[in-house]
């Protein structure tokens, strides 16, 4: 288990985006995984079936919540907190956000901004980047059209990139 | 970098996601693990759910459960073939005989109320139904109103 929390905490927290449910969806997993120790024990697909595991149970939970926070919106009006209502600008390639930044500083940094994220952006940009799925499956596992997919994570990649960059210039004046 | 450029954002920022390790998760998972673990393993079997329960009594509580819906059917077939179905059938219906002059009483207010209405004129009906609606709304707008003051005046400090 301790070789594999932070992976499953991980996988669950950027997809809730919220600590405490992300713990006690950690924790289902792992009574899962008990439950099926014979079949996992010196698997080398162990940590595979973790995770996917760990996915479905954060994408069950947000379902769930679904109409409360409007997850699936065909609307994709937004709230504005992700950048998406900010103005189109020409920003830095990603990379170059961080210079002069230490890795602990940039992993916050970043996982900051990915939390910032609408849920119907940043769901499906987690699950592209992180879990390597298709925009096929995402769309399946969503329950929503290929198209709708592929704009929420082009958008998503957008937001995120304006969310860096800004977050570069308020680290630039703090620094001078 | 251009946002125009949707290849390149792909690819730096799959690179740039995929760089970032691990979150720590909190030190107190594994010791919730292992009592929610510890808690459900000192649950009786009976209180677990049915994939939990000893495989001799799983097999005795679906055999048991078959025999019972069996049981239901085949005793439910025996009421329906046995000479006494008819009497039985014929002793339900005379307790629900008040379901007949319901039936009366219902159909007799139907011709009533036809005769009736073809009385009115049409434009009177219209009007009625016009200031039916004109209540209805106004006691909807009168309600919303309400509401939204006494809530607005609940928030306000």
């Amino acid at each position: 288990m301790r070789k594999y929390q932070d992976m499953v905490f991980t996988t669950s927290a950027r997809l809730v985006r919220n600590d405490a449910q992300a713990e006690d969806i950690s924790q289902e997993v792992f009574i899962k995984a008990h439950e099926r120790f014979e079949m996992l024990s010196g698997s080398p697909a162990a940590g595979g079936w973790l995770k996917t595991v760990a996915t479905n149970l954060s994408i069950n939970h947000l379902q769930r919540y679904r109409n409360r926070w409007r997850f699936f919106s065909e609307l994709g009006g937004g709230t504005g907190s992700g950048g998406e209502d900010l103005p189109a600008v020409e920003f830095a390639a990603p990379e170059t956000f961080f210079e002069g930044v230490d890795a602990q500083e940039r992993r916050a940094w970043v996982e900051d901004a990915l939390a910032k994220l609408p849920d119907h952006q940043r769901v499906p940009l987690v699950l592209y980047h992180f879990e390597d799925n298709s925009y096929d499956e995402i769309a399946c596992r969503l329950g929503v059209s290929l198209a709708k997919v592929k704009t929420d994570i082009l958008r998503a990649r957008a937001a995120l990139a304006k969310l860096l960059s800004r977050g570069g210039e308020s680290m630039a004046a703090l620094s001078h | 970098m251009s946002p125009n450029d949707p290849e390149k954002l792909e690819a730096s920022m799959h690179r740039l996601l995929r760089s970032l390790p691990d979150r720590k998760a909190p030190a107190g998972l594994e010791a919730r693990v292992l009592g929610e673990l510890s808690r459900r393993a000192s649950l009786p079997w009976w209180r677990r759910s049915y994939a939990c329960w000893p495989t001799p009594v799983r097999a005795a509580f679906f055999i048991g459960s078959a025999m019972a819906a069996a049981l239901v059917v085949f005793a439910f077939m025996i009421v329906l073939r046995s000479p006494g179905a008819a009497a039985v059938a014929g002793g339900v219906a005379d307790r629900f005989s008040w379901l007949f002059i319901v039936r009366e009483i219902a159909l007799t207010a139907e011709a009533r109320a036809r005769v009736l209405f073809g009385a009115i004129p049409p434009l009177w009906l219209y009007g009625a139904i016009g200031a039916i609606a004109t209540c209805y709304a106004a006691l909807a707008a009168i309600g919303a109103a309400t509401y939204r003051t006494l809530t607005f005046a609940r928030q306000t400090p």
